[in-house]
């Protein structure tokens, strides 16, 4: 299980593509403190609603995906990253700018088929579980980060990828790991907001 | 919402907008459980209160803070320390009565609404921002001050500024953490 003292310290990552002056790890760390305390009452409001840990799992799925449709404007807007041209380069720059700039962690990118379309972003540390010990009682089936993944595929969707994202371990939920599993399915048709830069 | 050059990569706002959009589900979860306003502003308010008492020790661990001698440096901090630390705004702070006990946080600008143009339909007696309030109201029991904090007004209900009012009752027995720094 997760202890919470264990958290706090993390090695100093390479900042990717945000300024070296950036007030870095604690300005990033305490804006994460709020979002993380939020987070924690949108999940037990959901607990309380809703029975089953299945129907809590989708409806964080949903609402993660509505919330990446739009995080990606705000995304693009204040990274620099370029147009990626393999799905390698796009999970690569979600690990290491994406998660960065908003949970101010990087997880670690494993191939998982050699097509290379199934990558795994496995976290060493989770923010989103700074304040919990242990999954709420009665829900041991529940994917407590679960709107991460959702937030990603309607992020991917906006750029024009149809991809499969799931959590696959917890360590909240006593596995080794906390792994995000992402598949890319299919690209998709129009231009959204590719082109951008 | 608008992208100010200078803050293009800056990491208060970038983590706002992940902050501002869970806020914004939080909300809608909230309106689909409850009918009534009251019933949804009050709720927002305890979530808010349940925060607070842990966010303060955030607080005062990642700020310079030092202990605060009358209730207008406690209001001062809030507005100038802890808002801009979290939403990356800094309201403006105006004394409500003689006594010093009254003061309102007006907000020019409040990202919690960076991607609302109005509030819900059928939700016109809704704070939408309550959450904030709870939040104050929370911290400040933990460095032992009783307080009443509420909106009084919210553009996004029409009125003419957002001001959150901040009014002292009264200290509390034991140290809690008071002392810190």
């Amino acid at each position: 299980m997760l202890r919470k003292a264990d958290l706090r310290s993390t090695a100093v990552q390479k900042d990717w593509h945000l300024p070296a002056g950036s007030s870095s790890g604690s300005a990033h760390h305490m804006n994460t403190e709020l979002f993380v305390l939020t987070y924690g009452a949108l999940v037990a409001q959901l607990c309380k609603d809703l029975q089953n840990d299945e129907d809590i799992n989708k409806e964080l799925d949903n609402m993660g995906y509505n919330i990446g449709v739009r995080l990606i404007e705000d995304f693009l807007a204040h990274s620099d990253v370029r147009r990626c041209h393999s799905f390698y380069e796009t999970v690569d720059v979600i690990s290491k700018v994406a998660f960065k700039m908003y949970l101010g962690v990087v997880p670690n990118v494993i191939c998982k088929d050699p097509a290379g379309d199934e990558y795994s972003l496995l976290l060493e540390r989770n923010p989103l579980v700074n304040f919990l010990e242990d999954l709420p009682d009665n829900h041991s089936s529940l994917w407590y980060s679960n709107l991460l993944c959702g937030i990603l595929r309607g992020a991917l969707k906006m750029v024009n990828l149809a991809t499969d994202v799931c959590f696959v371990q917890d360590r909240l939920k006593g596995d080794k790991e906390t792994e995000i599993q992402i598949k890319f399915l299919r690209k998709l048709e129009g231009s959204k907001l590719m082109g951008h830069k």
